[in-house]
């Protein structure tokens, strides 16, 4: 019984900090309109370092997947410099309309986009 | 993937001395200078046939055996892996979700520089040198005399599957539904045969990666995107000698959203 505490203690006191530390919104996959696109909190907060202001305040709402409810959520959108093409854009990060299997993993799921540790 | 039931290893390449002089002819009709140059053609010298390319244009065009001689180009960088392809030809064709007539296969290499994954769409290769019509002991399937399709006469398929060992391409499945095997016909009696210009998979495309038509149309997006020197083409599996009529590139270019 004892054993059994110990080991549940640890976990937690594994788990609690790694829970702690997640303070952005995760994996979000994106289906619409074609499946599918891993947009990777991950890469782009803790890894690229960009804050959430940098997409929160104007381009993307808090809320997950709502901007795929738009029409105009559409790859020609984002060449145009819309959604992902804010910075997609070939200047601050590569353009919307190269690398396609960077962020599309497909129908078949496929991971993280850029195949990184996960 | 399928599981050959024979020991390949212990079977005897046959050799192009044994190739019969009717088959030779018909290789040479073929247009050797599209399929040494740009489909990596194996079964006689390339070399050769690299003169010959430059040498003549006109040659080198008119050697498509087919009118319309059909058939497919797809750019690999574009796939995504929607499948709105598949879904679409499951849905013309009748297709049952067990079996496929075009699939997306993907190659991921999580060590590469840059991109690390990239989708493959595969169908029906409609080779010119076909391995399965060859081996089928009833003639069901066969190459159409006109537009080079490879066809299936389900009527005549007894279900032996030895055309689903002989092709390089794992393209074809036994349909329980049809009690016979089946495969792509590039929609033929679906669309084709219907005034349709287009196959469902290369309509159904959002990326323009399917670009389907005719061969030996010099005016077609199918031809002039075989038939440069700026960008790789190659052929799956050329060393099956089975010289394809679907082809595989990739542009570097950005895409072109409509």
């Amino acid at each position: 019984m004892n054993k059994h505490c110990a080991t549940i203690a640890i976990c937690l006191a594994i788990a609690m900090p790694a829970v702690a530390a997640e303070n952005h919104g995760g994996d979000v996959v994106y289906t619409k309109p074609v499946k599918s696109v891993l947009f990777s909190h991950k890469l782009h907060v803790e890894e690229k370092g960009l804050s959430c202001d940098m997409c929160h305040a104007r381009t993307f709402d808090m809320q997950a997947l709502k901007a795929q409810e738009n029409a105009d959520f559409t790859m020609k959108s984002l060449v145009e410099g819309k959604y992902c093409g804010a910075c997609h854009n070939g200047t601050m990060a590569f353009a919307s309309n190269t690398r396609c299997a960077a962020c599309h993993t497909g129908v078949k799921g496929g991971g993280p986009p850029r195949g990184g540790k996960h | 993937m399928k599981q050959s039931k024979h020991d390949l290893g212990s079977t005897k390449n046959e050799g192009m001395e044994n190739v019969p002089m009717e088959e030779r002819r018909q290789f040479l009709k073929m247009g050797l200078a599209i399929t040494g140059i740009f489909a990596g053609g194996t079964i006689f010298s390339a070399v050769s046939v690299i003169d010959r390319v430059f040498a003549s244009s006109e040659e080198f065009t008119a050697q498509y055996p087919y009118k319309p001689h059909y058939g497919m180009i797809l750019f690999q960088n574009r796939c995504v892996d929607c499948e709105r392809c598949v879904a679409a030809c499951a849905e013309t064709n009748h297709v049952p979700h067990e079996g496929y007539r075009t699939r997306i296969l993907m190659k991921e290499m999580p060590d590469a520089v840059g991109l690390k994954r990239e989708f493959i769409p595969v169908l029906c290769n409609h080779c010119n040198v076909p391995q399965c019509t060859r081996v089928c002991p009833t003639k069901a399937t066969y190459k159409d005399p006109v537009n080079g399709i490879v066809m299936m006469d389900t009527s005549k398929c007894i279900g032996c599957l030895t055309c689903q060992e002989g092709c390089p391409y794992n393209a074809r499945y036994f349909d329980e539904h049809r009690q016979a095997v089946d495969k792509c016909n590039f929609c033929f009696d679906t669309r084709l045969s219907k005034g349709e210009k287009l196959t469902a998979c290369a309509a159904a495309c959002p990326a323009s990666c399917r670009v389907f038509g005719d061969l030996s149309d010099k005016g077609s997006d199918l031809y002039k995107a075989i038939h440069q020197l700026e960008r790789p083409v190659w052929v799956l599996r050329p060393e099956a000698g089975t010289k394809p009529s679907v082809f595989y590139t990739k542009d570097t270019s950005a895409v072109a959203f409509k």
